[in-house]
């Protein structure tokens, strides 16, 4: 049909594949002859894209046979980074990579191997259940810089994490640091369409972006300050009444307190962190709580802003709250995890990592929400409410920088391997220079990649990973909602690729894990066993394939209001406002402000010599992260890295459109050239992410393809002081920076230092030694009454218990009881109480006592102790003996 | 009769280029041609009061196009339909037409010695499928159909908005029209 090859003609099959360069996995079709794909297109039929694809679906097929993808797996020849190879075979490399890695687990622990993992490209609960049967807890992802904190804080707050927009019947959105329009093409066609339906849009973005362009309502606000907006709107909406008294009445805890805790954030205070007008804070809290059902659209902003992200996830959180807009119609929906199919948590074997492996995940006493600490609390809770818990890889995992930082210094020890898989970890994660002189420094480097990419480049193995066309796909937003699209596999790899999950079993396989565990040779088959419980649903298939050809998407009936069975997934089975698990964690119950890593309030003399404010991290086209580069029908929409700067700014600086700059920040500089227009405002400078040149083969020692030289992650900032304490997420956005034209005498950069004062180059200050941004509170409820001799007070339950018997003490009445069955026991002899007759009972003998001097009854033989069980607790009845 | 035109939503498109690199990967276009750029202007404002458009670009096919009757060996041609493509056989590659032609729209590239255009991807359109750059536009600003079908979704654009198309003044009645875009944020 295209001038070259006839699609239709009747060797042709059509293959129902998915895009994977971004999170939407758009359908696409695959025309295929003979194991070769002739063309691509969208899926018409796709719910998501309806035929649509972006300029990274449409490169699918020149990536897929790309002359620079890595094809067979390399073993290094030379020295580390001197890009000299030998080929191997993939069962070779399998065997003496799984060779080193237990001799490394022998020696030093199976805590010193670490794994990287990059953004959906990979079925990474493959990954995990290697990792768990091998025994680190040291996986992590970019996870942090992604929604993950969001959904945790979410999760605590409300028992789930409202993710998904019910916009049908919306009124009103907020995008929130979301930008639809470069990094979520679908959603913005959804948007278009709605808003001229009469959808409010409410945008908030420091930029002119490509969303802002079409919103209601745009709320240019200072990078970082995102926090104080939300507070402030928090406090129009319980000041000037706007808030949903229902639903806070009867499904919330906590909103006194909050109502006192917030009373200092108003529009004004928060006017001068964010440089809105309070008019504006007050115009949007009031059209997003006037028209409800309306949602908030979660944003990557959200988890970007360093030390102040957590509170501004939760306040998020009690926004949504107290419009009661969470599980309703055209409001948030919270799916809870599928019940349908085994979903990614059942699939990682996570109780096979043993407890002294979970304590020592790097990063775990932190950074406890997302790691071990707080993902074990969740899951607990949300096993008794859901059934199943939030999957683990993503939300329970090392804190990637801490990671890096171990492998430098040892501390808290040293890692001494680690398996990098889809990912770019030196443009990807913070403070690159530092994660380029880890990998350097790394004793054993396994990279899973297409192309050879600077981490690649200091690899020990380089394994050549199958793409999108190459494997089945199954989109479920990370095993977290209840409803899946699948797609195929067009072709099998080509050459000796193979698909991550095959990496990771066969790597399993060959450390001596059980086969047993690993009962699925292919992806097709784990997805059949995934998926098989739909047969039991009236669905009909005999493989994985076939159920994409027959039904390709799975979608359970919509439930709204499903808290009004078993409330919210939260210790109190309510909206906790004031969060209960965050308090037990050690960090503030309610949203507390802290000021973005650097900002010219708290750090005057920061601010002095970088006056600038930087937002990094946002999405552009045609990349997706630092992906994309090496392929000239994208490269040239975009040869260059471009940063914004205003044009009122830019003539006091004597910048010109095009120049090259300078971009610094106090961990280091990047050219960048400029682009001067005024969609920023004139105190901000919008950096594009991910630049790297992979068309520079020469001069790979210091800085291989110009890795560090237009990466924004140069001056992104990771030291723990700037880490939000609750999540662990670092500082992408609303730092301090200058700019200054390039010249030919510049000075050469810095090396990296932390914390980040260049003077001091390397990491001065081990990683345990480092401040956090605040101290852990900590979390010490003391009992409210007086605990009886020989009985033991527990916070965490907040009762105290009997060690011996596990009876729990009952202020009130003085009796114990038992927790499960509710049966009141003495406290001094530990009979059982028997209302009925009004006596105690012996439970192990069945011998009676009587209640006020416990002396022995004479038998009346027709009582045996189960008959005396009871739930009425002595005191309540009043009719106990006293 | 059959008279292919486009109508582009101004109001939809954001810019991503999709459509550009769409084409040349469907057409498998050598690398120095593009049929369809996208045409941004803007940031035009003062801050935050501002505004962008976005302007994709392609043949305008038009109704009476000056790059058919100028060329030298009936190589650029219009079809019944309104289609305006070059056969390639024919073609000597001279560029009378490409510099006959207001939009732009067609180049020699370098290697092959014959000129390349937008042909509204005919092979598509005669199998009843949209162009291919119709079809992969996630945001649905590009419609396509025939103009003299009363039903069809162009004519009622065409028909029912105010539109505007390039270059009218120079007498070219192109039949590639566009619905403007009045306004950005508040």
């Amino acid at each position: 049909m295209s001038e070259t090859v006839d699609i239709h003609a009747p060797d042709v099959e059509v293959k129902k594949s998915c895009c994977y360069f971004c999170h939407q996995n758009c359908g696409v079709l695959a025309y295929v002859r003979d194991g070769k794909v002739l063309k691509i297109e969208g899926d018409p039929t796709h719910p998501t894209n309806q035929g649509g694809l972006c300029c990274r679906g449409n490169i699918a097929l020149l990536h897929l046979d790309h002359p620079a993808r890595i094809n067979h797996p390399l073993k290094r020849a030379g020295k580390k980074g001197e890009n000299k190879w030998e080929k191997v075979s993939w069962d070779t490399a399998i065997a003496e990579i799984a060779n080193k890695l237990n001799q490394i687990k022998e020696e030093s622990g199976a805590e010193a191997v670490a794994t990287a993992g990059g953004t959906l490209r990979t079925d990474d609960w493959a990954r995990r259940r290697f990792m768990n049967l091998f025994g680190s807890p040291n996986g992590f992802h970019n996870a942090l810089l992604c929604w993950i904190p969001t959904f945790m804080v979410e999760t605590a707050v409300s028992g789930w994490s409202p993710f998904e927009t019910d916009l049908g019947t919306s009124r009103c959105v907020i995008l929130w640091g979301f930008n639809p329009g470069a990094s979520a093409m679908p959603g913005m066609r959804g948007y278009s369409d709605l808003r001229k339906a009469g959808l409010k849009l409410i945008v908030v973005d420091p930029r002119y972006s490509e969303t802002a362009a079409h919103a209601d309502l745009w709320l240019p606000l200072r990078p970082g300050s995102d926090t104080a907006l939300a507070l402030a709107m928090i406090w129009v909406i319980i000041y000037e009444g706007h808030y949903d008294q229902e639903f806070v009445e009867n499904w919330c805890v906590g909103f006194e307190e909050l109502q006192e805790h917030i009373f200092d954030y108003t529009p004004e205070w928060a006017s001068e962190h964010t440089w809105l007008d309070p008019e504006l804070i007050r115009e949007a809290a009031r059209m997003y709580a006037k028209n409800t059902p309306g949602n908030i659209q979660w944003g990557c902003t959200a988890d970007q802003l360093g030390k102040t992200s957590g509170a501004g996830m939760h306040a998020r959180a009690i926004l949504r709250a107290l419009t009661g807009n969470l599980d309703r119609p055209g409001g948030d929906l919270m799916p809870g995890p599928s019940h349908y199919y085994v979903t990614d948590e059942e699939l990682e074997a996570n109780d096979w990592l043993p407890e002294e492996q979970k304590a020592r995940q790097i990063g775990s006493d932190h950074f406890k929400l997302t790691s071990w600490p707080g993902y074990q609390r969740i899951a607990d809770v949300s096993r008794e409410v859901w059934g199943k818990a939030p999957t683990a890889e993503w939300m329970c995992e090392a804190h990637g920088p801490s990671v890096f930082k171990a492998i430098l210094t040892g501390d808290p020890y040293q890692i001494r391997a680690m398996i990098v898989s889809a990912t770019n970890p030196v443009n990807s994660y913070g403070d690159a220079k530092m994660v380029l002189a880890a990998l350097k420094q790394l004793e054993f480097l396994v990279v899973c990649e297409y192309w050879m990419t600077p981490a690649a480049l200091y690899a020990d193995y380089v394994m050549p990973i199958a793409g999108a066309l190459e494997r089945p796909i199954v989109h479920n937003n990370y095993g977290v909602t209840d409803s899946l699209i699948t797609s195929q596999r067009a072709i099998q790899p080509l050459y000796e690729r193979h698909t991550d999950y095959n990496f990771w079993r066969d790597l399993a396989l060959a450390s001596g894990q059980d086969p047993d565990q690993w009962p699925w040779e292919t992806l097709e088959e784990a997805f059949y066993y995934v998926i098989y419980s739909f047969i039991e649903n009236g669905y009909q298939f005999g493989s994985y394939d076939e159920f994409v050809e027959k039904y390709r998407m799975f979608y359970p009936p919509l439930h709204y209001y499903k808290y009004g069975t078993n409330g919210f997934a939260t210790p109190s089975r309510r909206v906790e406002l004031k969060s209960s698990v965050l308090e037990e964690l050690g960090y503030p119950a309610l949203p507390t402000w802290i000021g973005p890593a650097e900002n010219e309030i708290d750090d005057p003399e920061v601010a002095k010599e970088y006056p600038l404010v930087l937002t990094t991290g946002g999405g552009f086209m045609p990349y997706h992260h630092s992906e994309q580069f090496n392929i000239s029908s994208v490269r040239f929409l975009y040869p260059e890295p471009y940063f914004t700067i205003n044009p009122q700014k830019a003539q006091e600086l004597g910048i010109k459109s095009g120049d090259w700059c300078w971009i610094e920040t106090r961990r280091g500089r990047i050219r960048q050239r400029a682009n001067v227009e005024p969609s920023v405002d004139a105190r901000v400078i919008y950096c594009q992410r991910g630049w790297w040149y992979p068309e520079r083969q020469e001069s790979l020692d210091e800085e291989p393809f110009g890795c560090l030289e237009s990466n924004v992650n140069v001056l992104t900032s990771v030291d723990n002081e700037h880490c939000d304490p609750i999540g662990g997420s670092w500082a992408n956005r609303g730092l301090l920076c200058k700019v200054y034209k390039v010249s030919y005498w510049d000075d050469t950069d810095t090396d990296f230092s932390i914390p980040g004062s260049a003077a001091e180059p390397g990491i001065s200050v081990p990683p345990s030694k480092q401040p956090l941004a605040y101290e852990p509170i900590p979390y010490d409820p003391q009992p409210g009454f007086e605990v009886p001799e020989g009985l033991t007070w527990d916070p965490n339950t907040k009762l105290a218990w009997n060690l011996e018997s596990g009876l729990a003490y009952d202020p009130e009445s003085g009796w114990l009881y038992h927790p499960e069955t509710l049966v009141y026991y003495d406290l001094v002899t530990g009979y059982a109480y028997d209302p009925e007759n009004e006596t105690l009972v012996d439970e192990a003998t069945g011998q009676r006592y009587n209640m006020e001097t416990r002396e022995p009854l004479e038998s009346e033989g027709a009582h045996t102790a189960d008959g005396v069980v009871s739930d009425v607790a002595p005191g309540a009845t009043g009719e106990k003996g006293e | 009769m059959t008279r292919y035109a486009m109508v582009l939503d101004k109001r939809r498109c954001i810019g991503c280029q999709s459509c550009t690199v769409a084409c040349r990967t469907w057409n498998e276009l050598p690398m120095d041609i593009i049929y369809n750029p996208v045409v941004t202007e803007g940031v035009l404002g003062e801050f935050p009061y501002v505004h962008q458009t976005f302007t994709p670009l392609l043949c305008m096919h038009c109704d009476n196009p000056p790059c058919t009757i100028c060329c030298p060996c009936k190589a650029s041609q219009q079809d019944d339909d309104g289609i305006v493509w070059v056969e390639a056989t024919k073609c000597m590659g001279c560029k009378v037409c490409v510099n006959s032609c207001p939009y732009g729209a067609r180049d020699v590239n370098g290697a092959e010695g014959f000129v390349r255009k937008c042909t509204f991807c005919k092979d598509r359109v005669r199998e009843n499928e949209q162009p291919y750059c119709v079809a992969t536009c996630h945001q649905k600003a590009r419609t396509f159909g025939d103009l003299d079908d009363p039903e069809s979704d162009v004519s009622k654009l065409v028909n029912s908005l105010v539109t505007e198309r390039i270059f009218v003044e120079l007498g070219t009645d192109p039949q590639v029209y566009y619905i403007p875009d009045l306004g950005g944020a508040k």
